[in-house]
């Protein structure tokens, strides 16, 4: 097809596949017919060049615009490189000749366009080159497929958020205070106390977050109380605490954004239809695995999968001995409950056990010190293997399995982060609450000692300085107030051991107090010994076990690979629950040390590296790898739910507990988030109080409230009901596609049985078809004139006999009138039509010209009509009767289109007289609606008139002239009729309607109208024949063997000219609104007309390129095996065309203008309906 | 970005990175990779457009093919089909354009309709439009290595026309194979290849 028809084709025909290409993206199943029917003619993009009228400045942005639009999607679009290459350079080529003569601001707003464009380019350039372990990713990738890539994308995310985070708390919080912040030494809270300093620095302490670690801006208590630090006067406090809330919030916001971006992503939603064999056969191989082992796994995995899938089918239940599995499974269950809670004791345990170890002994042994976090983490370790352990007893199917052992791992590590988390705020809650009351008087006597001291020692120690010492040697007099006694035996070393040792324990406890700073070290802790034990068990686990299996496998007596040790699998899932679970820890820590979002980064650092190092030298993939695309959002949602989880104990902290006294930016409070109300208070306008004051109380938190769950109950509605509408539309496609596809499956079928079922039935069904012609004769004929019906159907089997003849001359005759039209002087647009059309056509009939091509076609009309179909054949002189008698009662403008009809079907000299006439004043008249001229033009050419006048005459009592003429009430009736009638009968009823003028026509065959599918395709097929499935039909009788080639053809051309039909009506809806403006201008310079109809019909083919062909198919069988089948084919024809129909009609209704081109569009349509129909 | 050794001039990488879903630096690197397959055979300088065919059975026998290797995949059981799909000629003699081509089309930014169209190439082996029981056979046998039974094999295949052929006529068309795919939850992530 590709290679004749290019050079005719030529230009028009390429511009307009291009364009095809542009609306079919939408739809990818479009995209593969363009691609298919591209596929041979690779080359005829190359001349992609469009006519531009340099006169037209709107016609040439257009084009502009499109060619821009080429150049934007060319890569998505499947052709092979060497003709995108072309065609971008082509359109390249196009937009820069004919951009300058646009008007100038045009051109600089497309020249910055462009220049915007390659700036960002440049900068994507740069930007990719800095997203961190791209390379590595993708080796890993390219290894391990994406499953495994997937965790180290997790990892790099939430690396990503870590950085986030880091930045807001350091430039917010940490940077403030050491720069602008009281130096260390300075205040109480941020000085090592005495007894402490000798140890400060030993490695033990520094281990345990003790000493200088303590009383540095890792922790909590380090930050001054004061409220604005700094010549600024920074507000640390405030910007602590909104700090600590905005890492939660941005936390947040960026999980649910990936969260909505992935679910985006993921079309999969539509879970219930499953194509079990068909994804694993074909989307099984991850085609990113490169590493042979990997490979050899990943085809081990899918034989495993492809076999279970066998087994599954074979015997959809395998209940075998269900009793023992059940209870085995609760056994399984019963041991995962108890490890967990033997976990949780522990835990809770081991902080007690702590708690009251620092309470008793002074001098903590390592172990003692660690010993909260190593079991957590030991805990954490070795849970996961055992709960594998115990998943094997549950022989669940290993998908269930995995998600088991999720559930349950992440439950483990939830569990003990709470009781750790709860465990320790109890004991800050004994620390506080034991601190008042125990030695209440003498805590906060020493307290208030304690803050006084420093700061006045000096003063007092001068004025009293002289006095005291004398007075503190004597004893004697204690009036001066313990004040005095105390700073002085503090300051003197000589003071009695009893106070010192009380105040040494004071100042200790009063430290210690800092539950903050104890519940971050903590946290801290527990990160620091996580990450040691996951690279512990990184090197130990797969490293040392790899290089063991690896080089031991020789000297041992069983396979080490492949039996008992093996390699380390990576489980992605439990390492992505590791790392939820690490991100968790940072969470719940955040607030109380501040730093911890940088030691997180640094570890997850570490952890990238290390891991992609074990995973690429001693790893093999995990066999039964989690879904990486679903698991996704699985992941996140894990993420969503710890983040969840975490904030809980530290909101509950922050509200439940008062902030320690002697530490931290929020010491002195009553409550943390008191910090708000007083910034309110103080640094606001007092207007701003007063509003927030009323905003905050109940009055206003209610409602709100009740708003907000309201709205989310609504909102929830809605996307309940949308989710319902969404299944509906899908079953709908559903069962329109599979219909649709069982109609074309039996045409096809219908198709392979035609040649022989042909023969039989012709002569039956000839019978049949004049009995129903007379019967539907008489109905059609009380809603036109009756006297005129009557008249008809006797004259009609009159005809049947003479229609021999008759289709002979008119064969000729046809030849005849082409070249006639040509001749003739009014027919001067007619010539070139044909020219367009010629093109437009495939290859075979590029060879011939037209005029022999059609010639060709009307032998085998000739041929066959008179033998087969007299009935057809007899309309065509009630045709001309109907023509003559009408004449004197139309109007001229309605006679016109008879005319049409009327010269076509019988090609009588005096018909042709009429069509000259008609035409001349359509030409004349019709400068309104230009693309009507196109419409009918191709249609004259195609000849499709005669046709549809002889089936929808009967109903012409409605009669519509042509479109163009007919009253815009009147069209606008029969589209609605058209939308509305589901029954194909009727609205191919209203189709006649809407296209037939009620020229006598009506008259002469009402009866093929009502008679129904069988009659019309006779009629039509004998009479006209001259499309190309009535004129294959014929040939098919004729020589049936020869009918196969020639069919194909046949085929083609048909569609070239439904395509041409329908392009001249469609061109005037989507593409080109000037000419609707200026209608006279076309009518008038029909040279013009011409390019735009080229480029404009091309584009159109896609559309109807499926329904064409069904139709065609639906034709084919339909002539072949006569009326049986012809029924249901028609049907699904109609089906189709009236989807177009509509919604073409539907767009003739949107824009007022384009309306009528709507109807004409719908009128051409039909006209193909009919034509294919028949 | 002068470069020391003009591959291509500035006009052609900005018509591949409009044709591509690569940058300019991968584009640079395909052309290195490309030439790593045939030092012998692919010049330095593209800038004329030279109409080099690497073969496929050159592609495929060469020892440091490490594009087609590591990447498209000795492992992978549908490497000359991709090859071949690819290939102007349909031989899988692939030019430079090709080449980029491929790996465009695979690449992790291109939509779902390329790669599905592209998939249906791959999966189509006689080529007819269709996939029909015989492609999905040699599929599977392409998969699995031959592990399968044959009894096993026409069994998968059944079932597998069976789940996702919409009109019963015991072939998958293209809009079979496109609704089917754009179900799966893994054609997207598993059907592309690194550079």
């Amino acid at each position: 097809m590709s290679t004749v028809s290019e050079p005719l084709v030529g230009s028009s025909r390429s511009l307009s596949a291009t364009k095809r290409h542009k609306s079919v993206r939408k739809n990818s199943r479009r995209i593969y017919s363009a691609y298919q029917d591209h596929e041979g003619s690779s080359d005829d993009e190359d001349k992609d060049d469009e006519r531009v009228d340099s006169n037209d400045p709107e016609e040439m942005f257009q084009n502009i615009q499109y060619q821009k639009e080429i150049i934007a999607n060319i890569r998505t679009r499947p052709w092979p490189m060497r003709r995108k290459l072309k065609v971008l350079k082509h359109a390249r080529e196009i937009v820069l000749k004919y951009e300058g003569r646009l008007t100038r601001t045009r051109g600089y707003q497309t020249a910055g366009a462009d220049l915007l464009k390659k700036l960002s380019r440049v900068l994507y350039n740069v930007v990719v080159l800095f997203i961190p372990w791209e390379v590595r990713i993708k080796k890993i990738e390219s290894h391990f497929g994406s499953g495994v890539a997937s965790y180290f994308i997790f990892l790099r995310w939430l690396f990503g958020i870590n950085i986030v985070l880091t930045i807001m708390t350091g430039a917010f919080i940490v940077l403030p205070e050491l720069l602008a912040g009281a130096p260390f030494g300075t205040t109480r809270s941020k000085t090592i106390p005495k007894e402490h300093l000798a140890s400060a620095q030993d490695l033990d302490t520094i281990w345990s977050l003790g000493g200088y670690l303590q009383y540095s801006v890792l922790f909590y208590g380090y930050y001054g109380r004061v409220r604005k630090i700094g010549s600024a006067g920074y507000r640390l406090p405030l910007a602590y605490f909104l700090v600590g809330m905005a890492v939660f919030a941005y936390s947040f916001i960026i999980l649910l954004r990936k969260m909505a971006k992935n679910s985006r992503l993921s079309l999969a939603s539509a879970s219930d239809e499953n194509f079990t064999f068909c994804w694993r056969v074909f989307c099984a191989w991850d085609y990113l695995i490169g590493n042979p082992e990997a490979a050899e796994s990943k085809g081990a995995a899918i034989v495993n999968n492809i076999r279970e899938a066998i087994v599954e089918e074979q015997e959809k239940k395998k209940d075998t001995s269900l009793a023992v599995l059940i209870s085995l499974r609760i056994l399984a269950n019963i041991l995962v409950l108890l490890s967990l809670a033997g976990s949780i004791y522990i835990i809770y345990f081991v902080v007690d056990r702590s708690q009251k170890l620092e309470q008793e002994k002074p001098e903590l042994t390592l172990w003692e010190k660690n010993e909260v976090s190593v079991v957590v983490s030991l805990i954490t370790m070795i849970a996961p293997s055992a709960f594998e352990l115990v998943a094997q007893l549950e022989m669940y199917h290993p998908r269930t399995s995995l998600r088991f052992q999720l559930a349950r791992v992440l439950v483990l590590y939830l569990g003990n982060l709470y009781s750790l988390i709860i465990a320790l705020l109890d004991k800050v809650n004994s620390m506080s609450s034991a601190v008042p009351v125990n030695p209440g008087n003498w805590s906060d006597s020493s307290a208030f000692l304690a803050t006084i001291s420093q700061p006045e020692v000096d003063s007092l120690s001068t004025l009293v300085s002289d006095i005291s010492v004398s007075e503190h040697r004597n004893s004697t007099i204690a009036t001066i107030a313990t004040v005095l006694d105390v700073t002085n035996s503090g300051r003197s070393s000589a003071g009695t051991s009893n106070q010192t040792a009380l105040f040494e324990k004071n100042t200790r406890s009063q430290q210690d107090q800092c539950w903050e700073t104890y519940v971050g070290q903590e946290m801290l802790k527990l990160s620091i010994i996580d990450m040691i034990f996951t690279v512990a068990s990184i090197l130990l686990i797969d490293f040392i076990r790899g290089l063991v299996v690896r080089y031991l496998s020789d000297c041992c007596c069983w396979d080490l690979e492949s039996k008992f040790p093996e390699y380390g699998e990576f489980k992605i899932a439990e390492n992505v629950l590791h790392l939820i679970y690490n991100q968790g820890m940072i969470w719940m820590g955040a607030f109380f040390s501040p730093c911890l979002p940088a030691f997180n980064v640094l570890k997850l650092i570490g952890l990238m590296y290390l891991r992609s190092w074990a995973v690429l030298t001693c790893n093999v993939p995990h066999q039964q790898v989690f879904r990486a695309s679903r698991s996704n959002n699985f992941y996140l949602a894990m993420l969503l739910f710890m983040l969840f989880l975490c904030m809980l104990p530290t909101i509950f902290a922050i509200v439940r507990y008062r902030p320690s006294r002697h530490c931290g930016p929020f010491s002195g409070q009553e409550k943390i988030y008191d910090i708000i109300s007083e910034t309110v208070a103080n640094d606001f306008p007092l207007w701003f109080s007063k509003v927030m004051s009323y905003v905050t109380s109940p009055v206003v938190v209610l409602p709100a409230l009740l708003l907000l769950f309201m709205l989310i109950y609504y909102l929830q509605a809605i996307a309940r009901s949308l989710k319902f509408t969404n299944n509906q539309l899908r079953m709908q496609l559903q069962t329109e596609r599979t219909e649709d596809k069982k109609k074309v499956f039996q045409m096809a079928a219908a198709r392979l049985q035609a040649p022989e079922a042909a023969a039989d039935k012709k002569p039956d069904q000839q019978e049949s078809d004049v009995t129903s012609q007379e019967a539907s004769v008489h109905t059609p004929s009380p809603r036109r004139n009756g006297s005129v019906t009557n008249f008809q159907s006797p004259v009609r089997r009159g005809n049947s006999i003479r229609t021999i003849t008759q289709s002979a001359s008119r064969a000729e005759l046809n030849r005849g009138s082409v070249a006639g039209s040509v001749r003739s002087p009014a027919v001067t647009i007619l010539p070139k039509h044909r020219l367009e059309h010629i093109p437009n056509r495939p290859p075979p009939f590029l060879g011939g010209p037209g005029g022999t091509c059609r010639s060709k076609s009307y032998h085998h009309m000739a041929y066959n009509p008179p033998a087969r179909y007299p009935d057809n054949i007899h309309s065509d002189p009630l045709c001309r009767k109907t023509v003559r008698s009408i004449h004197p009662v139309e109007a001229a403008g309605i006679i016109t289109a008879q005319s049409y009809g009327g010269r076509r079907g019988h090609t009588t000299r005096y018909v042709i007289v009429n069509e000259h006439e008609p035409r001349k004043k359509l030409l004349r008249s019709a400068t309104r609606i230009p693309r009507h001229y196109l419409m009918e033009e191709s249609a004259e050419i195609l000849e499709l008139y005669p046709r549809n006048i002889k089936r929808y005459a009967p109903r012409n009592t409605h009669h519509q002239p042509h479109p163009h003429r007919s009253h815009p009430s009147q069209q606008h009736l029969s589209e609605e009729e058209e939308e509305e009638e589901e029954g194909k009968g009727r609205r191919r009823v209203s189709l006649g309607k809407a296209h037939r003028p009620r020229s006598l026509s009506d008259l002469h065959q009402p009866a093929h109208f009502y008679i129904g599918e069988r009659a019309e395709s006779h009629v039509s097929m004998a009479k006209d024949s001259r499309t190309a499935q009535r004129r294959y039909g014929v040939q098919e009788e004729d020589e049936e063997e020869d009918g196969e080639g020639e069919m194909d053809w046949g085929d083609l051309e048909s569609h070239s000219r439904f395509q041409a039909n329908v392009r001249g009506a469609d061109p005037l809806l989507v593409r080109t609104r000037r000419h609707i403006h200026s209608p006279g201008r076309h009518f008038q310079s029909p040279a013009r007309t011409r390019p735009m109809e080229s480029h404009v019909k091309p584009k159109t083919r896609p559309k109807l390129e499926t329904p064409l062909t069904e139709s065609d198919s639906a034709s084919l069988a339909s002539s072949s095996d006569q009326q049986n089948s012809s029924t249901d084919q028609y049907i699904q024809v109609i089906h189709n065309k009236e989807r177009y129909l509509k919604s073409e009609a539907r767009q003739g209704k949107l824009a007022k203008k384009k309306s009528k081109t709507g109807f004409d569009l719908n009128q051409s349509e039909s006209n193909d309906l009919v034509s294919s129909n028949v | 970005m002068g470069n020391k050794q003009t591959t291509f001039t500035d006009e052609q990488l900005e018509a591949y990175q409009d044709c591509t879903f690569f940058t300019r630096k991968e584009v640079l690197r395909l052309h290195g990779r490309y030439r790593e397959l045939a030092p012998h055979l692919v010049p330095l300088d593209y800038t004329n457009n030279p109409d080099i065919r690497v073969p496929l059975t050159l592609i495929v026998t060469m020892p440091e093919l490490k594009v087609l290797c590591s990447v498209a995949g000795q492992e992978n059981p549908f490497r000359d089909r991709i090859v071949e799909t690819f290939s102007e000629d349909g031989q899988g003699n692939l030019t430079f354009n090709d080449f980029v081509d491929m790996f465009s089309a695979l690449c992790e930014t291109s939509p779902r309709e390329l790669k599905t169209i592209y998939a249906f190439k791959i999966y189509d082996f006689n080529r007819d439009n269709f996939i029909c029981k015989e492609d999905l056979q040699r599929t599977l046998n392409k998969l699995t290595k031959g592990e399968l039974t044959p009894e096993e094999v026409t069994l998968v295949c059944d079932k597998a026309i069976e789940e996702a052929d919409l009109d019963g006529d015991t072939k998958l068309s293209f809009a079979d194979f496109e609704n089917m795919i754009s179900k799966a939850p893994d054609f997207l992530s598993n059907f592309h290849v690194r550079i």
